[in-house]
Order: structure tokens, then C-alpha cells, then sequence
């Protein structure tokens, strides 16, 4: 039985997912990305620098991941060395990003998976806010409208947490999370100017001159979001964890993982960061190189040349292609599937030795959670990730913040040859993105984007090999096969944008 | 316009912005609302998500009934499209459509909505919405998407019903992205007073009334010619590229996140996020700089 559970919310953008169902087992499942604007066509011939303005609408969720791999790129190609002061104030503002990110996500994309949100009725509580949340839900309930105490309710039908008291805490954090994830962006806005699509991120640096006052006002405010961090935001995953036992071993993709790397330490282009680099292959990491990447387009709507490598990249839409169910194009390592994101990162530094304090928290909530690392490869190992990693990105910022030198600039002067080339590879809150850009005249001949959720929600390639999530769908157990809230889990746990999918 | 948009709200005792004052809450009449996303980042959401006053809670618990919103409805699938068809159908009542994001007019099959294209909800929402509110540049003014050199024909939410001589209630709030008050205080200015008084572009006045650069705190630089000539200096930013002549909006006044800043603050230039020109041309770079050839 062929089952469509999209349109997906609680995502970025428009995500169909096609299903063929037997015996309440997922056999097959194709992530059918729905929008295309042409980013990479509409580059071309514009001037170097409008490229981290541009691609930052790519998405409004992650836009300081696109400034900050289109600097890089761009500081690449003009042999510029981001300031010192600079390359700090690319890892403040961006690290702040995934802070607000993965609250966000957990909180509002994903709690109301798993949280009984008509808890709300009992609250004899007085928190103001969670008294207007109660009283507004028991008005709708009561009332004559059609589809009541909207966008929360209908939801799916399935399994919710029976714990009263875990649902009403949890829904007081997802209150108090609104409230966090706003602070997590004011701290980034003061550097970047504001939020979303900051205007102050450039090749070499930032425009916002470091002063102690912004310094205060940052740190204050990301301390609040760390503290949320370790006494709401993990405690809340391990709640859910202990209400979902078997999501350690649902969602579990069939690839490798690619990481590549995540807030470097020093001004120089190969520097160490705070996580690792690399591709992690049954077992072994091994170092990223950017030519093993190609994009096959077979079952996407594009008629261009298939199995592209990145700086070879020519797109040209085909909607109407036969056999083709997706705007995504399908982006291979040596030819391997793999996953980005969270549970990536965590893995290949894991298994790199890179980050110490990351290694203690890993081995720390496995051995709570009685699993094994690879177990971070399901639904609840991803979630998990962000919000131990979110902490420990906190935690850097602070110490980050101390490393700025006031009454420097933030950053340095850029010039802009006629010619060149160059790769900008970070983290976005849901994994690997890369940017490249070659000029030619002073102006961009070329622009190319290979995003996170690109290869997550990728289809098949040319081989007819299915895409990480694809592959994490296939094997599910589904109680109602028409509804799917176990397979929503899992696509939600991987936390799909398919704004920058497509882009 | 505003007369039928006072009735459809129960406005009836209110003469526009002479007689305004403010009217009770009253649930019966508060907007309900169907979001929907074209080709679109989300950066309108994202920015929704960061109002401080009123909180996005209590605008969607007091000001409006957000029926359908794709970053944060509980539903997905069958049940979702059944919500949303009940309304474009004109089976479940009144109701506004919001739009974030532009519209495919040249590739229909780049922005759809389940088994159908964006462009067929909207052309049904036309005969059974009360009014329209366009969401960011891209609904405004096509924005990013109709960039120079695009391909898939993208147009404004205006410009989409205009071609086809429809011409709905619509208020234009543009901005890449918005500032969460521009929206959530015209949707509250619209239940408690009516309907805001527009500019020629059709956005609310209150804020988009003058344009960026006359009300810069920056304007005494530009007065004394205090000039910066590079990317991170301080001063008026006019000759590194700054399009504050150029757009309407108050940012100068208003500023962000919280209010604590904003991009001139931070010595970026304004990129003019909310003029009809942003971004559109290969020849109209954001910035003056050195390496220009």
C-alpha cells in the first residue's frame, strides 16, 4: 500500500514523503523535496560580496551558517586571513545560531511528537503564562469552531506521554523556550546586527567593533541560554528518552557520517575546531576532501549532467522529468551515502578523540541511557546530540568571548581580485554545509551550494541507492499506516530544511 | 476596503483612524489566520518567533487563530490538507491569507502543497479569503526569488491576483525578513482599531511611513560628511553602499531583537530589505568596495 504522509510540518519548507507499506512495516519510502528557487543560477554575474547577503535567504532558519561558509569561501578565493577579532565574531555569531537552533527544533518542532499537549487542562499551577495557555485551550475546546485550539491541535494519533507531570513541565518548556531561543538571538544580533539574515558577517570578519559592553551583554545572555541548556532542555530529552525507549534503536540510517568541523580556534584556513572534521567509515574518520563529492540527479528534476563534482556544478531544471520525484539533488561521498548533522558531529569527533569534555559527556549519558555510541545513529541519539553539544558550544562562547581584543577592529579590509577560487565548508545547525565560489572579471562565474539537509533528504542516486533519511524510514514498524507518527518521528528527529535542500 | 473589512470584524462602530480608539478583545471576531509558504526561506516565520511585546503566545492565543502553519502545526499529511481545504473551499468560514514567500507564475510545479501546486490554493483562497497580508519582500515584491536571472518566473502575491484582474483586501508588510512588530501589531491594529492606513505600495504607514536614511541616528555624519570609506568603520555609511535613502521602514526608530540593535548600529549598511528594488539587480551590487572591476 502506497501511503503520502506530507505535507510534513514542523519542519522548513515543503517535504512530501511517499511511503509503500506492508503489514505495518515501512518497505520502501522516497523524501519528495517540493520547492526550487535557483539560488546558484541567479548568482551568477553578480558581485563577490553580495554572495553571503543572497545566500543567507537561502534560509532564514540557519542564515548565519550560509554568511559564515560563504565567507570562508570568499576569503578563500581572495587569499584573505580572516582578523582575529573576526574570526571570533564569525564563531560568536554562529554559535549562538545553533543554540537557538536546536531549542527551537526540540522544543516547538518535536515536543508535541512526543508531549500529551492536553495536559495543559489539568494545570492548577500559576504560572501566568501556563494559566493563559490552559484557559485559552479549554475556550476553544468548548467552543463551536472548527479544528480548535489551532495550530496545536488535531494532531496525530498514537502514543503520547502518560506522565502527567513530565507533560506539564515539558510544556512549560516549551514556553520558556520561546522565551530562550529569542535571547540565544539578540546575543548573535549584537555582532551580527540583526536576526535573521544578519548584514554585519563579511569575508575577514564582522563590522560590529567588540566594545565591553556588547561583550556583557552577549555573555549574559548566552549564560541564561546554557543554563536552560543543562537544567531543562537535556534533562527534557532524557525524560522523553525514558517515555520512548525504543526510539534508541528506530531511525537508524544505513550510510556514513560527515562532519565538517565546527568553530575553528585560530584565524588560519585548515585550523583545529571545537569539533572535528571528518568522514566516519565503520569505524575509521577519515579526512574530508571535497572532490570525492559529486551530486547525482538521476531521480531529480534536473536535466543537467548527473555525478557532477562540486566546482563542476551546472543545473538546469527539468520539472516535468520522467522517474524523477524530487527538486533535491543527490550528493554522494566516494560514492557512499551518509548522514550530516548532530549525531554526525558527535560521532566523528567521538571517534577523532578531538574534544575532551565532549567525550566525557558522551560516555556519561551513554552509559545513563544504556546504549552504545553507535545508538546515537536513531531518534532519540540526534536529538540528544544537539543538546549535549549545544552546551558545550555554550560553554565555548563564553570562554570565546573572552579571547576578543577590545578596541581592534572586527575586521580587515577586503579586496577582491579579478580572478579565483575557493571552498567555505561549516557546521549549520543540521550538518556539513559548503559553499564554493569562482570568479571570473571580479564578478561570480560560479556558485555552488551542497547544504545539510541536501543530503539527508537526498534520493536515490544513480545507482538507485536510497538517501540517509530514506534509508532510517525503510524497516519502521507503523501502528496506522495512514498516519504515521513513527515516521514522522523520525523525519523530524532529522530535522529536515528544505529551503536550503533545494535552494 | 476598510469599510469591509470593519464589517466582516464587527467594526461597524468605527469610522478608520479619526475614530479609533481601542476596542475590546472580543474572541468571536479575531482573525483567523491560514499561513502558507511560497518560495520562501521561513526568515518571516523565524522573525515572528522573536516578537517580545506582545509575546508570539499571546498573539496567537488573544489576536489571532493561526489555523494553519507549517513550522509549528500539530497535524501533518491528510489531516493538514483537510483543515486547509475546508477553508479555501469556503466550507469552514472566514478566514486571512497569510503568505511568506513568492509565487512560481513561470514553474507552477516549484512550489507545491501536497498533491497540488501553491499557485491553486491561491487562486481558490481568492474567492473565499477577507483579505490577504503578503509577508516579507518576497510576497511583496517578489525579493529574492525574482532576482535578476531566475527561472522560475516568481511574482508578488500582488502582482500574482493583479494579473489575473482580481483585486482582494491586501496589506503588503515587506522586509527580508520582517521585524515580528510589523506584523503582529497590524494584525492587533486590525482587532482592536481596523485597518491601518497604507502607503502607496500598500504597507502600513506607521511603519513604513519615511525612509531609513531621514530618520537615521547616523543623519548628523551625514550632514558633517563624516564619511566611512571602508567595510567597518564607523560614520554615515552612505559611500560604502548604504540603501537607507532608499527604504521605507522605521528600523532607525524600532531597531531589533529585542531592540537592541540594529544593522546600522552594527556599521552594516542597510541592504534596502524593504525597497521594491532589493536585490534585484546584477548591476546594483549591495556594497561599494575596492575590488569592483
Amino acid at each position: 500500500m502506497k501511503v503520502k504522509f506530507g505535507p510534513v510540518t514542523r519542519i522548513e519548507g515543503h517535504l512530501n514523503v511517499t511511503t509503500v507499506i506492508e503489514d505495518n512495516r515501512v518497505v520502501d519510502a522516497r523524501c519528495e523535496g517540493e520547492m526550487f528557487r535557483g539560488f546558484e543560477i541567479f548568482l551568477r554575474g553578480r558581485d563577490p560580496l553580495d554572495a553571503q547577503q543572497i545566500t543567507q535567504r537561502i534560509c532564514g532558519v540557519c542564515p548565519y551558517a550560509h554568511a559564515v561558509a560563504s565567507s570562508y569561501a570568499q576569503e578563500n578565493a581572495y587569499g584573505l586571513q580572516v582578523s582575529h577579532n573576526g574570526r571570533i565574531l564569525h564563531n560568536l555569531i554562529q554559535g549562538a545560531n545553533h543554540l537557538y537552533d536546536y531549542l527551537l527544533h526540540f522544543y516547538q518542532l518535536c515536543a508535541l511528537d512526543f508531549v500529551d499537549v492536553t495536559a495543559i487542562t489539568l494545570y492548577a499551577g500559576s504560572d501566568p503564562d501556563m494559566v493563559k495557555l490552559r484557559n485559552w485551550v479549554k475556550n476553544e475546546l468548548a467552543s463551536d469552531r472548527p479544528f480548535p485550539a489551532a495550530p496545536f491541535l488535531p494532531r496525530l494519533s498514537g502514543r503520547y506521554i502518560d506522565d502527567q507531570e513530565i507533560n506539564l513541565q515539558a510544556l512549560k518548556n516549551y514556553l520558556e523556550a520561546m522565551e530562550i531561543q529569542k535571547k540565544a538571538n539578540r546575543a548573535s544580533a549584537l555582532f551580527g546586527g540583526k536576526f535573521p539574515h544578519a548584514t554585519g558577517i563579511f569575508p575577514g570578519g564582522c563590522t560590529q567593533k567588540p566594545t565591553v559592553d556588547l561583550i556583557l551583554k552577549y555573555q549574559s545572555l548566552i549564560q541564561e541560554t546554557v543554563n536552560f541548556y543543562r537544567l531543562k532542555y537535556i534533562p527534557d530529552v532524557m525524560a522523553v528518552a525514558a517515555a520512548f525507549p525504543e526510539y534508541w534503536n528506530i531511525g537508524r540510517s544505513q550510510g556514513d557520517f560527515l562532519s565538517y568541523g565546527l568553530l575553528p580556534f585560530s584565524p588560519e584556513s585548515q585550523s583545529r575546531r571545537l569539533l572535528a572534521a571528518g568522514v566516519l567509515h565503520e569505524g575509521r574518520v577519515d579526512k574530508v576532501d571535497f572532490d570525492r563529492i559529486v551530486e547525482d540527479v538521476r531521480y531529480s528534476r534536473y536535466d543537467s549532467a548527473s555525478g557532477l563534482k562540486v566546482r563542476d556544478g551546472n543545473l538546469q531544471p527539468a520539472p516535468h522529468k520522467s522517474n524523477a520525484y524530487t527538486w533535491i539533488k543527490a550528493p554522494r561521498y566516494d560514492g557512499r551515502m551518509v548522514e550530516v548533522g548532530p549525531a554526525a558531529r558527535v560521532l566523528v569527533d567521538y571517534f577523532t578523540g578531538n574534544n575532551r569534555p565532549l567525550r566525557e559527556l558522551v560516555n556519561q549519558y551513554k552509559a545513563l541511557a544504556g546504549i552504545e555510541p553507535m545508538q546515537f545513529n536513531s531518534v532519540l541519539g540526534r536529538h540528544l546530540c544537539r543538546a549535549l553539544s549545544g552546551l558545550l558550544i555554550g560553554e565555548f562562547l563564553l570562554e570565546e568571548s573572552e579571547r576578543l581584543d577590545l578596541g581592534q577592529p572586527g575586521m580587515q579590509e577586503i579586496r577582491i581580485p579579478a580572478t579565483g577560487e575557493g571552498y567555505g565548508a561549516t557546521e549549520a545547525s543540521r550538518g556539513a554545509l559548503l559553499h564554493y565560489i569562482r570568479l571570473k572579471d571580479h564578478r561570480i562565474e560560479k556558485y555552488e551550494c551542497v547544504v545539510p539537509t541536501t543530503w539527508n533528504c537526498s534520493p536515490r542516486d544513480d545507482q538507485s541507492r536510497p538517501g540517509a533519511l530514506e534509508s532510517a524510514l525503510i524497516g519502521t514498524y507503523v501502528e496506522k499506516p495512514d498516519e504515521q507518527i513513527e515516521s514522522v518521528r523520525i523525519v523530524h528527529s532529522f530535522d529536515p530544511c528544505l529551503a536550503c535542500a533545494v535552494h | 476596503m476598510a469599510a469591509s473589512l470593519s464589517a466582516a470584524f464587527g467594526l461597524s462602530g468605527f469610522s478608520g483612524p479619526v475614530g479609533a480608539a481601542l476596542k475590546q478583545l472580543d474572541p468571536k471576531h479575531i482573525p483567523r489566520l491560514i499561513y502558507l509558504q511560497g518560495l520562501s526561506c521561513s526568515g518571516c516565520s523565524v522573525s515572528l518567533l522573536q516578537a517580545e511585546s506582545p509575546s508570539p503566545l499571546t498573539m496567537i492565543t488573544d489576536y489571532s487563530q493561526l489555523l494553519f502553519h507549517g513550522d509549528l502545526s500539530a497535524a501533518s499529511g491528510p489531516r493538514v490538507m483537510e483543515l486547509l481545504d475546508s477553508y479555501v473551499d469556503g466550507r469552514a468560514g472566514e478566514y486571512f491569507l497569510a503568505l511568506e514567500g513568492a509565487i512560481p507564475e513561470g514553474m507552477p510545479e516549484a512550489c507545491m502543497l501536497g498533491e497540488h501546486t501553491l499557485i491553486r490554493y491561491l487562486e481558490k483562497a481568492a474567492r473565499t479569503m477577507t483579505g490577504a497580508v503578503a509577508i516579507g519582500s518576497c510576497a511583496t515584491y517578489g525579493g529574492i526569488p525574482a532576482a535578476e536571472g531566475n527561472l522560475t518566473g516568481a511574482v508578488s502575491l500582488p502582482e500574482f491576483y493583479r494579473k489575473r484582474q482580481l483585486e482582494p483586501l491586501m496589506i503588503t508588510i515587506p522586509g527580508c525578513s520582517v521585524h515580528p512588530d510589523w506584523v503582529w501589531h497590524t494584525i492587533s491594529h486590525i482587532v482592536r482599531v481596523g485597518i491601518p492606513k497604507l502607503n502607496k505600495y500598500g504597507s502600513p504607514e506607521i511603519f513604513f511611513g519615511r525612509k531609513v536614511h531621514d530618520s537615521c541616528p547616523r543623519y548628523h555624519y551625514f550632514q558633517e560628511e563624516i564619511l566611512a570609506r571602508h567595510l567597518g568603520e564607523e560614520g554615515c555609511l552612505f559611500k560604502v553602499g548604504c540603501l537607507g535613502p532608499e527604504a521605507l521602514a522605521d528600523c532607525p526608530s524600532r531597531w531589533w531583537n529585542g531592540g537592541q540593535t540594529w544593522c546600522v548600529n552594527a556599521n552594516a549598511p542597510c541592504v534596502g530589505c524593504t525597497a521594491p528594488i532589493f536585490a534585484r539587480s546584477k548591476n546594483f551590487p549591495f556594497y561599494r568596495h575596492s575590488g569592483t572591476g
